[in-house]
């Protein structure tokens, strides 16, 4: 498949503050591609280029063979664009803000964008001011979507959703790829990139740390099992066990802290042996990953940073 | 130690504020200190400007003319009030601006009373104000004492208390405002409408005797009650206390309605006071025939729409009130017009030119409609420098449209804007003029009202230019400084007899006196040319920047 997106060498800094550097990766048609990183990484720097809000110091971004900088015109028409920030026009209603950006595109099917509002349970009538977080958030995708275009960049879409429109955005964005359209989706969340790509770009620091299939991120995810038992127990028994990549004993050895990678079959299975009061699990965010994986370890780092 | 407190951070925020209208301000005040002699120097000078004061009444009650800080008090009169622009942007900022960003909940999440949080706020707007009235009081007692002005420390001290405690008053009526309001603009907004009323309401008296107690309406009234560097006349703390008194008031009932409204919302009005909200019915209520937002320049002109008209009623009410007003005096005037030659002079000195017409009178009060519509256009350069840097043009401008397009269209808004207000201020004044029967010569006239809209598009292709490198604040900031130092320079060179050159640098020279001498052809183009040249520099750099947020 050829490249919609092409990006190669993109290089940006704020005076002396650092934007990315050198980034490269190729995104094909018909893709679901996650954009990955914690927060400052340069996802945002990155997805602005693409638009031709910001110039770059060097490299060359295209979309559809057509030049970001030089043939943004072209380019905007092609794509939908759904920014992070939620800065629009707070006068104005979420009805009158989609007809003035429709106005602007052209080409907007208007059954189409009542379907959006009704998939996403958008009240149209409010002024953009008066709605909550994730009703501007509703806004910012349907207008991103509403003109059916052929590639789709959103910069941290779900966030301020609820689980339920974060589910329907998720259909969306499935949709999308089986009808041939390209999606570019930057996020923080490593589990909802797990869910709807399937390749991959991870950036830090302004560096492409790695590029890949989604099952290769995989492996870097881990997650963590908090239980709290009736009495002391010997973390040296959890530490020998499969899946288990660290153990540590909190609460005077009440506690046990398992860093997991894997499944939790064996620690489920040994922690039975004792009196459990309480188990907890939960998934490390993207950044503790990085600062585990990628910082303490120094080896890991350089192995990281090869594009596979 | 400025983040140990609300109030020393807000006072921190208020630093640039305080010197830069501490300082202008004195400035302003020592500038006729400094040229009272060449008018108030010989006895024939003292009388005739006494009998011309007179008829100036609307701008201040004429007191000890004869004497240097009598001349002066006169002459800053009404525009001393300009510095009560800052107490009401900074009130309507200090609460609801910061409910707007969201960064009040955080504030109020911190275990503190949410009327400390508020109080703390006020004071520090209060401190700066006296800071400011300080450094105005400091900065005319030491400037002037080489021309002898007759006052004490203490006397320049409370003409400073004098102007803070009138621009305190409009502070707390903006506070108050902007709990009944969802957005910082229109709460400055409607303060700022309702100065300009009260500007006028304390004329009244000065212009129709009999209708003190109309004027009696107004804190400005209040604040003209003083007159401390004029000694013979000196400090009415009686009218110092009345503004104190509201102040308080206001401050405290906008403090009061604070702590018990949502954050974020606003006080809910009666039923009756509130306007007919026609129900869309859900599913069919996208706007499609709207016909704001088919287009940029459409979409921006409803944008503008509001402060526009609200601008045009004090431009053009202003300008026609004025009218009026120089009707009541024009037979006394002609009348000391026969008297002698130095009457005369004194006439030109305030209004340039003959004073057999009535247009000499007016053209002195017309010279202010070119920095009213400037200020309009400063307001607009603001709006748009905002709606880039906090990521509003974000979304257009990724909309397959050329970004020159997006400016272009915003412009042409505000030229439309500005057009309407001349040639309403133009229909109003004419038609004052005419039911008056005051005499005026139509072209001339129509040269005075329209020849202020280049003057406003200057202003604003500078601001839109100097967007493209400024933050918001800064630009705003740069184009409000550039009409002070404008109008400073035409107020104070001529008549300190600077050079020719240095009064071309002021855009106020270009505007000229057009009432008396018609319109020049030269300037009005010379003007245009600039700000088509501003425009064409910001358009390019606009293509080429990076979009802030």
């Amino acid at each position: 498949m050829a490249a919609i997106v092409d990006v190669e060498g993109l290089t940006k800094s704020y005076g002396g503050e650092r934007g990315i550097v050198d980034v490269s990766f190729q995104l094909e048609e018909g893709e679901v591609f996650g954009f990955l990183g914690p927060n400052g990484a340069g996802k945002t720097t990155t997805i602005r280029l693409l638009m031709a809000l910001l110039r770059a110091d060097a490299g060359v971004a295209r979309i559809a063979g057509l030049d970001c900088s030089r043939d943004s015109l072209a380019i905007k028409q092609l794509v939908g664009y759904a920014p992070c920030e939620l800065s629009l026009d707070p006068d104005l209603t979420g009805g009158q803000i989609l007809e003035y950006l429709g106005h602007r595109r052209g080409g907007v099917d208007q059954s189409y964008l009542l379907q959006l509002i009704e998939r996403l349970d958008l009240d149209p009538t409010r002024k953009f001011r008066q709605y909550s977080q994730g009703n501007k958030r509703k806004v910012i995708l349907v207008q991103a979507l509403m003109h059916r275009p052929r590639v789709v960049i959103l910069d941290e879409p779900t966030s301020g959703l609820d689980p339920l429109n974060q589910h329907e955005f998720g259909r969306l964005v499935d949709e999308l790829g089986r009808e041939g359209r390209s999606v570019f989706l930057s996020s923080h969340v490593l589990s909802e990139v797990e869910q709807w790509c399937s390749r991959v770009a991870i950036i830090r620091e302004g560096h492409i740390v790695r590029v890949g299939d989604v099952a290769e991120v995989k492996d870097i995810k881990r997650y963590e099992i908090t239980i709290v038992f009736a009495a002391p127990v010997p973390a040296e028994v959890f530490e020998r066990l499969d899946g288990v990549v660290r153990a540590e004993t909190t609460a005077g050895g009440h506690g046990l802290r398992l860093t997991m990678h894997g499944t939790a079959d064996a620690v489920i299975k040994a922690a039975a042996q004792y009196p459990v009061i309480s188990i907890s699990s939960h998934e490390p965010s993207l950044e503790d990953i990085f600062l585990r994986y990628y910082e303490v370890d120094g080896r890991a780092v350089r192995e990281a940073t090869r594009v596979v | 130690m400025w983040y140990s407190s609300i109030f020393l951070r807000t006072l921190r925020s208020y630093r640039v504020a305080i010197a830069g209208w501490g300082i202008g301000m004195g400035l302003v005040v020592l500038q006729p200190l400094a040229a009272a002699s060449t008018v108030v120097g010989t006895a024939a000078g003292r009388a005739s400007l006494t009998q011309v004061a007179s008829a100036f009444a609307f701008n201040a009650a004429p007191v000890a003319l004869g004497t240097v800080a009598g001349y002066a008090t006169w002459k800053v009169g009404v525009f001393m009030l300009i510095m009560a622009v800052w107490p009401l942007l900074a009130a309507s900022r200090t609460l609801r601006g910061e409910e707007e960003r969201g960064s009040l909940d955080v504030l109020l999440s911190v275990p503190r009373p949410r009327a400390c949080v508020a109080l703390e706020k006020l004071a520090a707007m209060w401190t700066a104000l006296l800071a400011m009235a300080a450094m105005i009081g400091l900065i005319v007692f030491v400037g002037s004492r080489s021309f002898n002005p007759g006052f004490r420390l203490g006397d320049a001290l409370l003409f400073g208390l004098d102007l803070a405690l009138v621009c305190a008053v409009f502070g707390g009526l903006a506070l108050l405002i902007s709990q009944f309001t969802l957005d910082r603009r229109q709460a400055a907004g409607g303060t700022g409408a309702l100065l300009l009323v009260f500007v006028v309401l304390d004329s009244v008296h000065r212009l129709f005797p009999g209708t003190e107690w109309v004027s009696r309406l107004s804190p400005v009234y209040y604040y003209n009650l003083s007159k401390p560097l004029v000694t013979s006349y000196g400090t009415s703390v009686g009218g110092m206390f009345v503004m104190l008194a509201l102040t308080l008031v206001l401050s405290g009932a906008a403090v009061w309605l604070f702590t018990r409204r949502d954050v974020g919302g606003v006080v809910p009005l009666p039923g009756w006071l509130k306007l007919p909200r026609p129900a869309a019915p859900r599913g069919r209520a996208l706007p499609v025939d709207d016909w704001s937002l088919r287009g940029v320049y459409l979409r921006s002109l409803a944008m503008i729409a509001v402060p526009t008209f609200w601008w045009t009623v004090g431009i053009a009410g202003f300008a026609a009130f004025m009218v009026v007003g120089v009707a009541q005096v024009e037979k006394t005037i002609s009348g000391m017009a026969t008297t002698g030659s130095v009457i005369k002079t004194v006439v030109e000195k305030v209004g340039g030119g003959d004073v057999q017409t009535n247009a000499t009178l007016l053209s002195a009060i017309f010279a202010l409609l070119p920095v009213l519509l400037m200020a309009f256009a400063v307001t607009q350069v603001s709006r748009w420098s905002a709606d880039e840097e906090e990521g509003r043009l974000e979304l257009v401008l990724s909309t397959p449209q050329p970004r020159q397009r997006v400016l272009l269209g915003r412009f042409a808004a505000l030229i439309t804007a500005t057009l309407t207000i001349g040639v309403l201020t133009l229909a109003a004044s004419a038609v004052a003029a005419a039911a008056v029967g005051l005499k005026l010569n139509g072209g001339n006239l129509a040269a005075a009202t329209l020849g202020i809209i280049p003057m406003g598009l200057l202003v604003a292709a500078i601001g839109y230019l100097a967007s493209g490198w400024l933050h918001a604040a800064v630009d705003t900031g740069l184009v409000s400084f550039l009409i002070a130092i404008w109008f400073f320079i035409s107020l104070v060179g001529p008549e300190l007899q600077w050079p020719e050159a240095i009064l071309r640098l002021s855009a106020f020279y270009y505007y000229g006196t057009p009432l008396v001498q018609g319109l020049q052809v030269t300037s009005v183009l010379g003007l245009v040319v600039v700000s088509v040249l501003a425009l064409g520099a910001g358009l390019w750099r606009f293509a080429g920047k990076d979009i802030a947020r």
